[in-house]
This record gives structure tokens, C-alpha cells and sequence, in this order.
């Protein structure tokens, strides 16, 4: 795994810690979207909005009222497909992928036998668990975006494309419309955060990368059911999945901020509470390998 | 030992931070809005002076998200529905399942709506998950879209001239409508002035009215208006109103059914401003591909008016010649009854009357839809009774007539 060893004469020690972070967090980037798994991913995803769009170019419109939201707007503007193929997406597929990256981050070096050269450089533990995380967290945002741009793509080149309608039946030009799925691919980005933290947590747990992404993404399951469940209403607030699909708050006129805040505020809990246990696990761990 | 103890001491100190995250947040969930709650202290107000700083307000233009959260006890109805959705075919019976969504929706589980208000307009934006319903209201008429079935109506008023023309007599006939009803329920209804000293006498017979504590809704200081009724009868526990301090406007309400703590329907701003919001708030016009239904509101003629005038003082036959709905009893324990074979099971098809078999119990002498607040009494001669009343009230108005 890249390790960049700190060369010439020792710089201060901020600046040693903060090129260090910096530089290691550019290989663990560049590691994580050169591995072919990766973009095996981000294609499966692209896939999403590929398959809709032809879907409906070769079966015609979808009646209004069903299936998932947006889909029966499609046919009239292009433009909604990325939105339909990230409704789909949100529930199973995007976890899934973020439970593979998140889920592998500690657990995978640790079973390729590569964790302890990591570890090798100072203010080693929390650093890689930071520099992990932000690995995750910048997956997190670019699968969200290629669902959302694959989508917008792929409805220029087959439908009609033009003024986007909002729910709220207030119609705003393309570039606001753009802008506004900007915003959506940010809120998904957001949503995904606390989910990352709990597959890190996971992935300090074990050598078994697998049991560590399978275990993250059944959780993703586990707690949407969990909000479907009118029984447990007290807890659904604190379900990380609970704001998931809020994201249509922010294609409304006014666009209502209040659930991107609450959301943000959720999710900065979870990574508050995960990283933290994740760091202690970490920092207490043996690492043999 | 003491190599292993310094070693097990240093493994506790790393797990503090872990530890300490977890806490702090739950002391902050747990202890802040706890904090703030008990902060609120307003100058103490009898329930008369409650209620005429309530009636004292004016504002007219704000802006709020408002909670509405309903807890009726119906028997759990998501899968009577969902059959019926997929049992619908492609004709209108797909669409009254849809209909009946809708319905069930807002009398179960939780809504947030934004409301926007000013001196002439007015909008009620539900925030469905991915869709949106809203209501516009202004001077040109009212808008209603939907976005998921992507369908507009349009109610325009009928013109201007014709509403001056009629305003002085609706206004005679309101006066005397208004008497009427007041008369028949014995509630009053919310006006200012002197009407509100009468009100509260003739409120005091069957309810006891008290404050509250002080809270905090919607971030300001509230005054709370407690109504519990004295009727032994009802199924209602108390009604309960969070009055603005500042502005006097309803905040919240919530209606708790007795014996029971959580409120059965509760209605709150979950934040407010008494800023008039931006014009282009109010302003709506159906996106293409919206499928628009119009209607005109018919202005009746004053013949008309003067006829229903003769019919509400006679207490008889309503225009449609549907027979009017009985009340008997008065205050919270009041019951309505449908005369048999119109307007209750009429209309309901084969379809109807076995979701009814789903959703009733059988009783002695009917059938019955038994919720925390309301009870509904299907007589096996085609009667339906309703009201605040348990179900052995109901048999009994039922039996008795009265």
C-alpha cells in the first residue's frame, strides 16, 4: 500500500503531521479508485439510470401515481432520471457499495497483512483511521454522483428535455433544476456519513473484510425496516436511514432546509459515536497483522 | 504487576473518548430541551384573560411548519388498503383506494406542513415524502395540487359584483346560522367581544376551563388552555391549546382522550414568523402536463338563500333532500345519527361493506368502529351513529332515541 515515508531534513512537526495526513490520504485515494472492484461499483450504479432510461424509452410513459417517485415525469423530462434512479438506489445498492468500502477500510489492510507497515509512521493510529474515513466519505460522494450525472446524462440523450416542475408544481429553469440536484446528490452524500462510520467502526473489529461490509450493509437494511415498523415511531428519529429519502425537501419552493439540517445533525451523531468507538477499538487493538 | 496495570490504565484512558461522545450527546438530547421548558415562566393569566388575548389577536401574515400527529387507536388499516390497491383494476377503483390512501394517511402516523399567511393570500404545503400537496389560496381562487397524481383543480369565486351584492344577506343569514348552531350544540364558537363572556358561561356548565403550564412552542413562550370536559360521558379527556404569549395565536392543540396520556391528535408549529413571507410564495400556476380540473362556485341567488334560511329555522329536509343528520344530546357527549338509508351505507358497493366487516366489531344490535376518541355505531337497521361516546352510549342513544 503507497506509504509515503518522510524524506530530507524533519520539517516541524506540524507541518510533518499535516503533509503526512495530507499525502497519505492522496495514495488511499488513488489506491481505492485505481482497484478495479471500485469502479465495478460506480459502474453497477451507472447502471441504475441506464436501465431506467431504457426501460421506459422502450415501454412509453408510467402512469402518475406508481412506482417510485418521479418515474412517471420522466417521459417529459429527461432530466428525472437521475432523481428516479437515486430513489431506487438509496435503499439497497448505494449502502451496499458504501458497506464495501467502509466495511473494508481497516479489516481489508488488516487481512492483506498490510495494517502494521501503515501503522509504521507517527501519530499513526487516529491518523489512518481519519484519512480511512475520508476515503469512505469521498466514495460516498462520488457514488452518489454518478447516479445522479448518469442519470442526467442518459436523460438528455433519450427524452425530451426542459424546464424542471418541482413538487411543490413550481416550475424553475434547467440551470436552478441542476443546481437543485446538486443539492439532492449533497444531501445523499450527507445521509451516507454516519453509515460510513459505523462500517469503519466494523472494520476495526475484524481481519475479515467481508464480515465487516455484509454486517454494515445488513444494519443499512436492518434499520430501514426498523423505520417501517409504526411500532417503533419513538426510535425512528434516531434511525440513521431515517432521513434517507428526505432528500425531496429540497425540490420543493420554498426548498425546506429543515430536514438537510436534521439530517446533518443525525449523521454528524453517528460519526461522532462510531469514530469515537472506533478510535478506542482501534487504539487498543493488537494489530498483528 | 504494575507493568499490566499501567497497561490496562492506558487501554481505559483510550476508550474515554469513546465512551464520552456517547454520553455527551445523550446529556444534550436529554437535558437541553428539558432546560429550556423550564426556563418558561409568563405572567399568570386567568382563563378569561387567556381568552381574550387570544381573541385580541391580529396577526395576519406568517409563516410556520406545523406537526400533526394522529393516535386515534383505529384498527390498523395499511393492509385492508394496500388489498384494495391491488385489487383495483385500471377503471375508478384503483383511484378510490388511492383516495382511501389518502384518507387513512391523515388520520394515522405523523404530517409536517409549512403554512404561509398574509392580509390576502394564503398556502398549505404537505410535505409528503417525495411529494408534495398544497393548497393555494387567494383572491382569484384556490388552487389544489397534487403532485403525486400530477393533477391541479382550480376553484375560482363566483365575480366580485355578485358577492357585494349578496354579502349583506350571508351576512344576516350567518348571524342567524351561527345562532342556530350555538343553540343546537351548546359549543361555542370562537368570536370576539362580547360573545365571549356568554361563551365562556355557557362553556363553563359542561367543561372546566384552566391554564396550564408555560411552555415552549415552536421556540416562543406559550400560555396552555386547558378545556376537560365535566360531561361523564365522553370519550375525551381534555382539550388542550398553546396560546402565544406575545401575539396570542394558537400554536398548538391537542385533543387527549381519557385515561389515556399520549394525546390522541395534536396539531404544533414546530417553528414560526410573524414575517410576511415572500410573495412569490402564493403564486401558482399549473406546470404543463398537470391535468387541471375547474370549478366554478355556484353563487346561490338570495330565493335560494331565503329558502334555506325557511328550511335551517324549520330544522327539515335539506336542499339535496337528504334527510339532516340527527343530534342528540349536547356538549362533548353529543350524538349524530344518520338516518337509515341515505348517506351512510348508501353508495358503499359490495367492496365498502366487507372493508367494513375488516374494520368493526360486532355488537349486540350492530356493529361498531371503536377509536380512543371517536366511536362509530352502524345500526343493523342501516342507522349510523357518531360521536365522542364510548360504544355502550351509543347502543343506548341507539335503543332510546335520545
Amino acid at each position: 500500500m503507497g506509504l509515503e515515508t518522510p524524506a530530507g531534513p524533519a520539517p516541524r512537526p506540524a507541518e510533518a503531521v499535516d503533509s503526512g495526513t495530507l499525502s497519505l490520504l492522496g495514495s488511499e485515494l488513488l489506491t481505492l479508485f485505481r482497484r478495479r472492484r471500485t469502479w465495478a461499483m460506480i459502474g453497477a450504479l451507472a447502471l441504475i439510470p441506464i436501465l431506467i432510461g431504457i426501460a421506459l424509452r422502450l415501454a412509453g410513459p408510467a402512469p402518475s401515481g406508481r412506482g417510485p417517485a418521479f418515474l412517471s415525469q420522466i417521459t417529459e423530462n429527461g432530466l428525472f432520471v437521475g432523481m428516479t434512479a437515486l430513489v431506487v438506489a438509496i435503499p439497497l445498492f448505494l449502502p451496499l457499495t458504501i458497506g464495501v468500502v467502509a466495511g473494508d477500510s481497516i479489516a481489508g489492510e488488516a487481512s492483506h497483512g498490510t495494517l502494521r507497515y501503515l501503522l509504521i509512521a507517527p501519530a499513526g493510529r487516529v491518523r489512518l483511521l481519519l484519512v480511512k474515513y475520508a476515503a469512505a466519505a469521498a466514495f460516498c460522494a462520488a457514488a452518489t454522483l454518478t447516479v445522479v450525472i448518469a442519470g442526467t446524462l442518459v436523460g438528455l440523450v433519450l427524452f425530451p428535455i426542459g424546464p424542471i416542475t418541482l413538487l411543490s408544481g413550481v416550475t424553475v429553469s434547467i440551470a436552478e433544476g441542476l443546481l437543485r440536484f446538486l443539492a439532492v446528490a449533497a444531501y445523499v452524500t450527507v445521509s451516507l456519513l454516519g453509515m460510513s462510520a459505523i462500517g469503519l467502526f466494523l472494520s476495526t473489529l475484524t481481519t475479515v473484510p467481508v464480515g465487516a461490509m455484509a454486517a454494515t450493509a445488513i444494519l443499512a437494511v436492518v434499520s430501514q425496516i426498523m423505520d417501517a415498523l409504526p411500532q417503533l415511531e419513538t426510535l425512528h428519529p434516531w434511525l440513521f436511514t431515517h432521513y434517507w429519502l428526505g432528500f425531496g425537501d429540497l425540490l420543493r419552493e420554498p426548498p425546506v432546509w429543515d430536514s438537510f439540517v436534521d439530517n446533518a445533525v443525525l449523521q454528524a451523531g453517528y460519526v461522532v459515536v462510531f469514530g469515537a468507538l472506533a478510535v478506542g477499538r482501534f487504539l487498543t487493538k493488537d494489530v498483528l497483522s | 504487576m504494575p507493568a499490566h496495570d499501567t497497561g490496562a490504565a492506558r487501554r481505559l484512558t483510550r476508550w474515554i473518548p469513546a465512551i464520552a461522545a456517547p454520553v455527551a450527546i445523550g446529556v444534550a438530547v436529554v437535558v437541553v430541551p428539558m432546560q429550556a421548558n423550564a426556563a418558561v415562566d409568563l405572567p399568570d393569566l386567568t382563563p378569561e384573560e387567556l381568552l381574550e388575548l387570544a381573541a385580541s389577536s391580529d396577526v395576519d401574515a406568517l409563516s410556520g411548519t406545523m406537526e400533526q400527529t394522529s393516535e386515534l387507536g383505529l384498527p390498523d388499516l395499511s393492509g385492508l388498503t394496500g388489498a384494495m390497491g391491488g385489487r383495483g383494476s385500471d377503471d375508478g377503483t384503483a383511484a378510490s383506494a388511492t383516495d382511501l390512501d389518502d384518507v387513512v394517511s391523515l388520520v394515522t402516523g405523523t404530517h409536517t406542513a409549512r403554512v404561509y399567511l398574509d392580509e390576502s393570500n394564503a398556502r398549505l404545503q404537505v410535505l409528503d415524502p417525495l411529494a408534495e400537496r398544497d393548497v393555494y389560496v387567494s383572491q382569484q381562487g384556490v388552487w389544489v395540487y397534487d403532485s403525486r397524481a400530477q393533477a391541479a383543480t382550480h376553484v375560482t369565486p363566483p365575480p366580485a359584483a355578485d358577492v357585494e351584492a349578496l354579502k349583506a344577506e350571508l351576512e344576516a343569514w350567518g348571524e342567524a346560522a351561527r345562532a342556530q348552531v350555538e343553540a343546537q350544540y351548546g359549543a361555542p364558537l370562537p368570536n370576539p367581544g362580547e360573545v365571549l363572556d356568554r361563551a365562556l358561561a355557557k362553556l363553563d356548565e359542561s367543561t372546566d376551563v384552566s391554564v396550564g403550564t408555560d411552555a415552549l412552542v415552536a421556540g416562543r413562550e406559550a400560555y396552555e388552555l386547558v378545556l376537560e370536559p365535566r360531561d361523564p360521558d365522553t370519550l375525551v379527556g381534555s382539550v388542550r391549546v398553546a396560546i402565544d404569549g406575545d401575539t396570542g395565536v394558537a400554536l398548538a392543540a391537542s385533543v387527549t382522550a381519557r385515561n389515556v396520556e399520549e394525546p390522541a391528535f395534536s396539531v404544533a408549529f414546530t417553528d414560526i414568523s410573524f414575517e410576511a413571507p415572500d410573495a412569490s410564495v402564493f403564486e401558482f400556476t399549473p406546470p404543463a402536463g398537470t391535468e387541471v380540473t375547474e370549478h366554478q362556485v355556484p353563487l346561490p341567488s338570495v330565493a335560494e338563500l331565503e329558502q334555506w334560511k325557511a328550511e335551517a329555522e324549520a330544522g327539515a329536509v335539506a336542499p339535496e333532500g337528504m334527510p339532516r343528520p340527527v343530534v342528540h344530546g349536547e356538549g362533548w357527549s353529543a350524538v349524530v345519527e344518520l338516518p337509515a338509508g341515505e348517506g351512510g351505507a348508501k353508495g358503499l358497493g359490495g367492496e365498502a361493506s366487507a372493508m367494513l366487516d375488516g374494520l368493526t366489531t360486532r355488537v349486540d344490535g350492530g356493529r361498531v368502529v371503536q377509536t380512543s376518541l371517536i366511536t362509530v355505531l352502524f345500526t343493523d337497521d342501516g342507522r349510523v351513529l357518531a360521536g365522542a361516546v364510548t360504544a355502550d352510549h351509543l347502543l343506548d342513544v341507539a335503543a332510546n332515541g335520545r
